[in-house]
């Protein structure tokens, strides 16, 4: 995801001056050398500070820059989370946060390098669009949203090589979702990279005979509520299923609304249950240790409809 | 210091003590430590501003990064014709749009949303990019307590505006020399604000705080190519009323009754304009 991501934010940077990248000594495997090379004017590293460049970035867009910032996803959010509150979206500033090798992407760092509460955390602040994209091809999408978007956006990529799951004319839209898997024994709602965990267990429910709905969320922040309202008179059981805690994140999310709006279904959030990823690894290997890999999945989905 | 200005600027301490006292809540003790500099940048020819366009792209920006100087900024702002006047009454009111800590409004040219300590330099340093970045000779300035400057981000903030050669960012350090339950001293083992800034890579001048000349000659002389500039303005905190004078007891609170005297007296308010 992270080279679809600078190569959509070149193509911007191509069209539109004020577009300016920002990091803290990230660009993993020189991902943003070409961009330096091109725009060597409007490409700051600005060091292992991630609250200064947080505020440098709404200082920027004071000016009138679109200042696209771009690090390790743990220390943007946790690290600068006062910053990004008071000032990008308490003054509803255009600038754009992007969260690289979020949820369980870093495996092999551990916990430290993990993103399972951002999410949470973030959906808690006003003004703040939440993009989370499962493919590269969502990701480059995203970062046209972002742009089109003027005010503040958050958008938790992955790090490592996505499955796609999209056509070349796919277009996402801000706060819709995407049925990637049509069914109609329960619907199950996923965000992020995890997807790829998430339609292989409903594979193997299908060939039992059990067909799931699988929706991938694109956008956490506003959420398509309508979609979740829609369901509830197709489906009496709901799943989620995200690389993060279930605490404060999707889950909650789709909790929230079915309690608002008197929903009579059942819920069964699957993703990290409030505690933090244990395991080193793989992404795939630390998803397995923490129940989050297609096998588990599948287990808990089918037990659950037994 | 002119007669003129020493007259202006007794005019707003005693603007600030009445908005403050009958909003009920100020930090008056750092507003008198800050205000000759914030007038000096306003009304002595220090900032590029146009009151009829305070959007104009071009504009000197100024930061209070210690945003709890509010009451003081709103008062110059006033008198600058950037704040509408009668809006001064509403400070702390129902349904009012000033309160202690000023919050980001450009028709105002409040440039920041402040308050939390340590934000402020690092916004001024995105600020002067930009305008570096747009052609202009702009430049930005931005107020920082001495207090504050226990907050890391400064520090982060200060590599930062050194590396990208940010010669049109001017930090002044409002050195009171207290903060809010005591001494800076008494905290830092080792101050040395003029070391510090320069092992940062900044240009560093003193000034006597209080005194708008040398203000206005310090904040308008020419930086040094390359380098961002910080005026260590040495200042009294409480400044004008010797009850308050480098007592940090003051930071937070309003005289009671039997100390109210005292504070009218200092600032030759009658009891009728204080209403």
């Amino acid at each position: 995801m992270n080279s679809a991501f600078i190569g959509a934010l070149m193509e911007l940077a191509e069209k539109d001056t004020r577009v300016l990248y920002l990091t803290a000594d990230s660009g993993e495997g020189g991902l943003d050398k070409v961009f330096r090379m091109n725009f060597a004017d409007r490409s700051y590293d600005l060091g292992i500070a991630e609250q200064n460049m947080v505020a440098a970035a709404a200082g920027l867009a004071c000016t009138g820059k679109i200042p696209f910032v771009f690090t390790a996803a743990p220390f943007l959010v946790y690290r600068a989370f006062e910053f990004i509150r008071n000032d990008i979206c308490m003054q509803n500033l255009n600038v754009k946060l992007i969260g690289s090798g979020s949820g369980i992407s870093v495996g092999s760092l551990g916990p430290t390098h993990h993103t399972t509460e951002d999410a949470a955390v973030l959906r808690s602040l006003p003004n703040l669009v939440i993009l989370s994209p499962a493919t590269p091809k969502q990701a480059a999408e995203c970062v046209e949203l972002a742009y089109r978007h003027t005010g503040p956006v958050y958008i938790r990529i992955g790090m490592n090589k996505e499955k796609e799951f999209f056509g070349d004319g796919y277009k996402m839209e801000l706060s819709k979702n995407d049925v990637v898997r049509s069914g109609t024994d329960a619907v199950f709602y996923v965000t992020g990279s995890i997807l790829e965990e998430a339609t292989e267990a409903a594979e193997r429910l299908s060939e039992e005979g059990i067909e799931l709905e699988v929706v991938n969320v694109g956008t956490i922040k506003p959420f398509e509520t309508d979609s979740v309202i829609q369901n509830a008179g197709r489906f009496k059981n709901f799943f989620t299923l995200e690389e993060h805690n279930i605490t404060g994140g999707l889950a909650s999310m789709i909790a929230e609304i079915i309690a608002r709006n008197g929903l009579s279904v059942r819920l069964c959030p699957i993703g990290l249950e409030d505690t933090f990823a244990k395991g080193y690894g793989t992404q795939k290997s630390v998803r397995k240790e923490n129940a989050l890999d297609a096998e588990s999945v599948y287990k808990r989905i089918k037990e659950a409809l037994a | 210091m002119s007669q003129f200005d020493m007259e202006q600027c007794a005019q707003l301490r005693k603007q600030i003590f009445i908005t403050g006292y009958k909003g009920g809540m100020a930090h008056l003790a750092s507003c008198y430590s800050c205000l000759e500099i914030i007038y000096t940048l306003y009304r002595k020819g220090v900032l590029r501003y146009d009151p009829k366009d305070p959007a104009w792209k071009d504009r000197d920006r100024f930061i209070l990064s210690k945003g709890h100087g509010a009451l003081a900024l709103y008062t110059v702002l006033c008198e600058a014709g950037l704040l509408a006047e009668g809006e001064l009454e509403t400070y702390l009111q129902p349904g009012s749009h000033i309160g202690g800590e000023p919050y980001r409004r450009e028709a105002s040219c409040i440039e920041a949303t402040t308050g939390s300590l340590g934000h402020g330099l690092s916004m001024a340093a995105g600020m002067a990019l930009g305008q570096k970045l747009d052609g202009t000779d702009a430049k930005t300035y931005v107020l920082l307590g001495d207090g504050e400057c226990q907050e890391g981000s400064v520090w982060e903030a200060a590599m930062t505006a050194s590396s990208l050669s940010l010669d049109n960012l001017v930090a002044i350090l409002d050195a009171n020399e207290l903060q809010k339950t005591r001494r800076v001293d008494e905290i830092l083992k080792v101050v040395a604000w003029q070391e510090k800034w320069e092992a940062f890579g900044w240009t560093v001048r003193h000034v006597d705080g209080h005194d708008t000349e040398q203000l206005k000659q310090v904040l308008t002389e020419a930086p040094n190519a390359g380098k961002p500039t910080i005026v260590i303005a040495h200042t009294v905190k409480g400044k004008g009323v010797p009850l308050m004078e480098n007592n940090p007891i003051w930071h937070f609170r309003l005289p009671n009754k039997k100390e109210r005297e005292k504070f009218l007296q200092a600032l030759q308010i009658t009891d009728e304009e204080l209403g």
